[in-house]
This record gives C-alpha cells, sequence and structure tokens, in this order.
C-alpha cells in the first residue's frame, strides 16, 4: 500500500507543484489550503502517514495543526517561509519530526519524508515500476512475479530509481548516494549497472536516458 | 591637578597674604604705640626725678656750702628720687648710679634747647630706654639719666609677633580645610558630569545629572541634561529607523520566499519530472504567475525608494487626475464585476505629482476592490474629489479596528491568505502613505467592519 501524505499549504503554486511531486514518486496526497478545514476533516479521515505543513495558515495555523497532528499519531513535517530559529525551535519542541523553510529543494524534501517515514515505522518499502517490484523488506526483486536476482549494486541503483520514480536522477546523485561520497569512480559504472538493470528486467523502455544528465525511471 | 586641589591651594596664598598684610601692619601698629607708651613713662619719670631732685638740692644747697658738703647733698637729693634707674653724672663722673651703663653716652640732651637726649636700643645684650637732661645747681651742670630695662617690652612683643604669626598660619590651614570642602562641594556636580558623560560614552544613552541650584555647575549639568536627552532621542530615532529597515528587509525577503519557492519547485518539475501536457502548462502558468508577482513587488519596492528622494510637483486639476485613474482601472475592476462610480465636486488645481496621484488613487481603488467577497453581488467603489480632499470608499467588508494602526505598515495584511490570493504585495497601502506624506498631505481612514471603509488624501 502506497503511503498516505497531508498536505496543507495556502499558496496554490507550492501545493501544486509539492503535490504532483509527491503523486509522481509514488505517495498518495491529500490536500487542504485552510487549516481549519483540514483539522476538521481529520474526524473523518485520519490515516495518513505524514503530515507536510504550512505555517502561516488561514483558519488554524500550522502551530495549532501540530496537536491535531498529534492526537492522531501522524507525523509532521514543517514547510515554511518562516525561517527564523525562534520559530524553528518552537515547531521542533512542538513535536514537529522536522522543519524545511521555502525555497526549498524538492529532492531534499523527499529524502526528509522518507527519513521520517522510515524513523516512525512507516515507510512502505515495497516499490513497484510497471511489472516490477522491488521488496525492500526482504530484499527481494520481482519481474511478473518471478524472482530476479541482482547484484547488490544493481539492487541499489533499482531501489534509488524507485524512490525517485518519474524524477531525473542524475549521475552525480547516484554516485554520491548509492556508491558513496568517497567514490571516485567514473559515471561510467552508473552506465553499466544501468544497462545490466535493463538487461535483467527488461527496464529498456521505463529506464530512459536523459542526455548528458542521468536517467530516469518512468512509470505513468 | 584637580580643579579643587588648585582652587583651594591658591585660596590659601591669597588667604595667607592677606592675613600676613593685616597681621604685619597691626603688629607694627602695636609695636610703636607700645614702645612709645613705654618711652612717654620714662620720660615723664625723668622729668619728675630731674625736677624733683634738682629742687630740692637748691632748696638746701647755699652758694658757700664746701664742694664735699654739697656733693654729699646732691647725692642725698637724688638718691631720694632716683629708685634703681636714675643716674647722676657731674662733669663726666658717675656721682651716682645703680646700672652698668653710662647714660650720658646715648643719651645727650640738646645744648642749645635743652631738650631731654632719649635714646632706645640694645646695649650690652639689653633693651635699654635711657633719657638724660641737664639740670644748673649753683654753677654746676648735672646730667640726670634715666635707664630702663625694656627688654621685657621686646620679649613681650616677639612673643606678641609669633603668637600673630601662629594664629595667622592656623587661620590658613584652616580656611584652606574649610575651601577644599566648600570648593569639593561645589565641583562635586563637575565629577558626577564626568562619571555619567563615561556613562552615557558607554552607552548608557538614559543617564541624566542631579545639580540643584542656580550656579554655573547647576547651569553646565542643566545644558549636560539637555545635550544628553538630545543624544538619546537622536539614538532612538536612528535604532527605531534601523529597526524598521531591518523589519523592512526583512518582510521583504519574507515576502519573496513563497514566489521563489513555487517558481523553484515548478522549474525542478519541468526540468526533471515525466509530466502530462497540462502538468506542463500549470507549471509553466505557475513560473509566469510568481514572475509576474515578483516583478510586480520590486516596481511597488522601487517606487518606495525613489519616493524617499523627494518629489516635484506641478498644477494639476483633480479632475483630470481622476480620470486618469478611472481608465486604468476599468478593465481590471470590469473583470471581476466591481463598478467604480467617479464624481468630482470642484475644478481648481492642487500642487502635486500627478503620475503618483494617479498611482495612489488607484491602489486605494484596488484596496476598495478587494474588500469584497469574490461572489458579493454588488461591488460599488467610490472615486471622489470635493474641498481639497481625494475620498475612496466601499461599502465591503471594513477593516477591524485593530488593524487600523498598522494596515500603512509594509506588508502589513488583516487576512494573509486571502490577500496573498487576490495578488496583493502588502506593499499598496505603505506606497499610498508614502505618496501622501511626499505631498504632505493627510491620509486618514474610516472603517466600520460590515459597512465599508472610506480613506482620504486631504491636501
Amino acid at each position: 500500500m502506497e503511503n498516505r501524505i497531508l498536505l496543507v499549504e495556502d499558496d496554490q503554486a507550492i501545493a501544486d507543484a509539492v503535490a504532483l511531486n509527491l503523486k509522481i514518486v509514488g505517495y498518495r496526497c491529500t490536500r487542504f489550503e485552510d487549516g481549519q478545514e483540514a483539522a476538521d476533516s481529520l474526524a473523518e479521515d485520519h490515516g495518513y502517514d505524514l503530515a507536510l505543513l504550512d505555517i502561516m495558515l488561514p483558519g488554524l495555523d500550522g502551530f495549532e495543526l501540530l496537536e491535531h497532528m498529534k492526537a492522531y499519531g501522524i507525523p509532521v513535517i514543517y514547510m515554511t517561509a518562516k525561517a527564523d530559529a525562534a520559530s524553528e525551535i518552537k515547531g521542533l519542541l512542538d513535536g514537529a519530526e522536522d522543519y524545511v523553510t521555502k525555497p526549498f529543494d524538492m529532492m531534499a524534501l523527499l529524502v526528509r519524508i522518507e527519513k521520517v517515514l522510515l524513523r516512525t515505522g512507516r515507510l512502505n518499502r515495497i516499490y513497484r515500476a510497471g511489472d516490477v517490484e522491488l521488496d525492500d523488506y526482504h530484499h527481494a526483486v520481482y519481474k511478473a512475479g518471478a524472482r530476479v536476482e541482482l547484484r547488490p549494486l544493481e539492487y541499489n541503483v533499482l531501489l534509488y530509481l524507485m524512490k525517485h520514480k518519474n524524477l531525473t536522477v542524475t549521475r552525480e546523485q547516484l554516485l554520491s548516494d548509492v556508491w558513496g561520497f568517497d567514490y571516485m569512480g567514473e559515471s561510467r559504472s552508473v552506465d553499466v549497472k544501468i544497462s545490466s538493470l535493463r538487461r535483467k528486467l527488461g527496464l529498456e523502455e521505463a529506464i530512459k536516458t536523459v542526455q548528458k544528465l542521468g536517467y530516469r525511471l518512468e512509470d505513468r | 591637578m584637580k580643579l579643587r586641589q588648585r582652587i583651594s591651594l591658591l585660596a590659601g596664598a591669597v588667604l595667607l597674604l592677606v592675613l600676613l598684610v593685616c597681621a604685619g601692619v597691626l603688629l607694627l601698629y602695636a609695636r610703636r604705640t607700645i614702645l612709645s607708651l613705654a618711652e612717654d613713662q620714662a620720660r615723664d619719670k625723668q622729668q619728675a626725678l630731674a625736677n624733683s631732685f634738682s629742687s630740692m638740692a637748691r632748696y638746701y644747697a647755699v652758694s658757700d656750702d664746701s664742694d664735699s658738703f654739697r656733693e654729699s647733698l646732691v647725692r642725698y637729693c637724688f638718691a631720694r628720687f632716683a629708685d634703681r634707674e636714675g643716674v647722676l653724672i657731674r662733669d663726666g663722673d658717675i656721682l651716682l648710679s645703680s646700672v652698668s651703663v653710662d647714660p650720658s653716652r646715648y643719651a645727650q640732651p640738646d645744648r642749645q634747647t635743652g631738650d631731654v637726649g632719649v635714646f632706645r636700643g640694645p646695649v650690652d645684650g639689653r633693651q635699654l630706654l635711657i633719657v638724660g637732661s641737664q639740670e644748673w645747681i649753683y654753677n654746676e651742670t648735672y646730667y640726670v639719666g634715666l635707664v630702663r630695662d625694656i627688654t621685657e617690652v621686646y620679649d613681650a612683643i616677639f612673643r606678641l609677633t609669633r603668637l600673630f604669626l601662629l594664629v595667622c598660619l592656623g587661620g590658613v590651614a584652616l580656611g584652606m580645610g574649610l575651601l577644599f570642602f566648600v570648593v569639593k562641594g561645589s565641583t562635586a556636580p563637575l565629577s558626577r558630569l564626568t562619571a555619567a558623560a563615561r556613562q552615557i560614552a558607554a552607552g548608557a544613552y538614559d543617564r541624566r545629572v542631579q545639580a540643584p541650584g542656580r550656579d554655573e555647575v547647576s547651569e553646565l549639568a542643566a545644558s549636560f541634561n539637555h545635550m544628553a536627552q538630545a543624544v538619546e532621542s537622536r539614538i532612538e530615532a536612528l535604532t527605531e529607523q534601523n529597526e524598521r529597515q531591518r523589519l523592512f528587509i526583512g518582510g521583504v525577503s519574507h515576502e519573496f520566499k513563497t514566489p521563489l519557492a513555487a517558481l523553484s519547485l515548478h522549474a525542478s518539475l519541468l526540468d526533471g519530472a515525466k509530466l502530462s501536457d497540462e502538468e506542463r502548462a500549470d507549471s509553466l502558468r505557475y513560473i509566469q504567475g510568481a514572475g509576474a508577482y515578483m516583478s510586480r513587488m520590486i516596481q511597488s519596492l522601487m517606487s518606495l525608494l525613489l519616493l524617499d528622494r523627494g518629489i516635484e510637483t506641478q498644477p494639476a486639476r483633480p479632475a483630470a487626475i481622476l480620470q486618469e485613474a478611472e481608465q486604468l482601472s476599468r478593465r481590471s475592476l470590469q473583470s471581476r464585476g466591481v463598478t467604480l462610480q467617479v464624481r468630482c465636486d470642484d475644478d481648481d488645481t492642487l500642487p502635486l505629482d500627478a503620475t503618483l496621484m494617479v498611482s495612489l488613487l488607484m491602489n486605494l481603488v484596488e484596496n476598495a476592490a478587494r474588500s469584497y467577497e469574490p461572489d458579493a453581488a454588488e461591488k460599488p467603489v467610490f472615486l471622489t474629489y470635493a474641498d481639497r480632499t481625494f475620498t475612496v470608499s466601499d461599502r465591503g467588508r471594513g477593516i477591524p479596528s485593530e488593524a487600523q494602526g498598522r494596515i500603512f505598515e509594509p506588508f502589513y495584511r488583516v487576512d494573509k491568505a486571502r490577500s496573498r490570493k487576490q495578488g496583493g504585495s502588502g506593499l499598496g497601502l505603505a506606497l499610498v502613505k508614502a505618496i501622501a506624506d511626499a505631498h504632505g498631505a493627510a491620509l486618514t481612514l474610516e472603517s466600520e467592519p460590515g459597512k465599508g471603509t472610506a480613506f482620504r488624501v486631504r491636501f
């Protein structure tokens, strides 16, 4: 089952961008623009794994909304233009899991979301793209239900692509996040792993090469 | 050297000099008086001695007395009156004396006038007063002298002098001591001033000095306090201005964050994500919107900054200003169902910057248009001019009284979410206020929640 994320943000442009991003990497996102409406909706549906809250909101502000989230045990990440330390400290002390200030980088927000989900034991670690399924609990990969054996690095590259489904990941990101910061190898190693993944899992179409940049695992 | 020490020493020296001169004059006078008294007494005594002696001797003496008898008689007569001071001399021979001094060597009477001779001075280590006269008894000349030892008088004068000097020095010391405290007391405010000045220099701008009284030091303290007051209020004004600017800059950067966040998020979506054509178009639209919003804000910021440099006014007809503001606002108002009603009652001229004034009115009209809920049935906005006053009023939701005082602050929004959604930069009314101020016009507002708002710009 996909992780469900509650997004409360009154700026439509930002809400749209975040919601779209969450959707294409595989989260289910529910949006509210008004704090009070978001709080009221919890009575009927509170099955969220995480809430992304703006602080300055109409209706109830983010700090007040946090109390409602805590009542249902929903972990919260603040996402706000209030960059002062006092607000950040207040937010974290009140019980928020994390705090990002606008403007923020979506990739970074995705990492924070994943960390919070992992920490609270809510992360869905089964990823799908087309007929390929990656079960991170059992470290197993299936193609149309049949198990496929992958080398460790191949597995990690696939996991990274799955986590950033439909987004372009650069060779540099893969090198630093999969191989590790210290890895001094060439980006050719990435290309080698990608081509073996494509071959073993029949993902020639799904893993797109983005010219001069990197790769994108598409599933839309 | 400290001022109080210098003043005390100077005053002490002057005091010493004055006392010494006074004491000297007094001493000299006293010495002369005492000595002349002693001399007068000695003269009288000598006179009495000489008269008594010569009278007695003449009375008893007879011309044919033998020399030895006469000498005995003279001796006897003289001895009767001589006490222990008289000296009798005849032709250089001392006939009778109880002193060891020959007075005739010191005090010779005047032979022509017969005046007595007087001597006063030291003889053999003692101060002597000697009076001598000539007496004739039967053709013989006798010298009658009186020798009086006045060493004690001199000693008394010396003791008196010493006492005077001691009293003078004591007086000076006492006077200097008293002066020191008096001067210290009167210069104490100066020390306090110094301390206060140091504290003020170190940042305690609210420091003042207490100096009651009406002397120069108090005047100085008053001037000092006045200066400290001026410094304090200037510093306060600067701090406040600094704080305002800091808040303003903070506000500006805060205002840019949300559109920047939207812009970068959508840009990265377009750059790296697999999007449908519709999603792609939406993202582009958001990017354009954020850009337009930021450029509007920059325009308003620039206008605000330029206003600080002052404006140039020319006589202009308010009627024309109203017309231009109406024309420029009409299209945007029509699309939102807002009706603008313009009325100009006076056709006079005012000194103003026409472009800025139109901008002011458009901002107020825009603000009035936003006072209506989007689905309101009627949205009238009134723009009028009469009696040197522009008025923009609406019948919208009004401004809560607690917000009325802050409504002209940059980035202040009564309802943050709604204002931004309607495209408000948070600078419109701040700009209105700045333009009104630059014209020297009074900007007032009257509002009742639920009934509407009226802004007035009065020249």
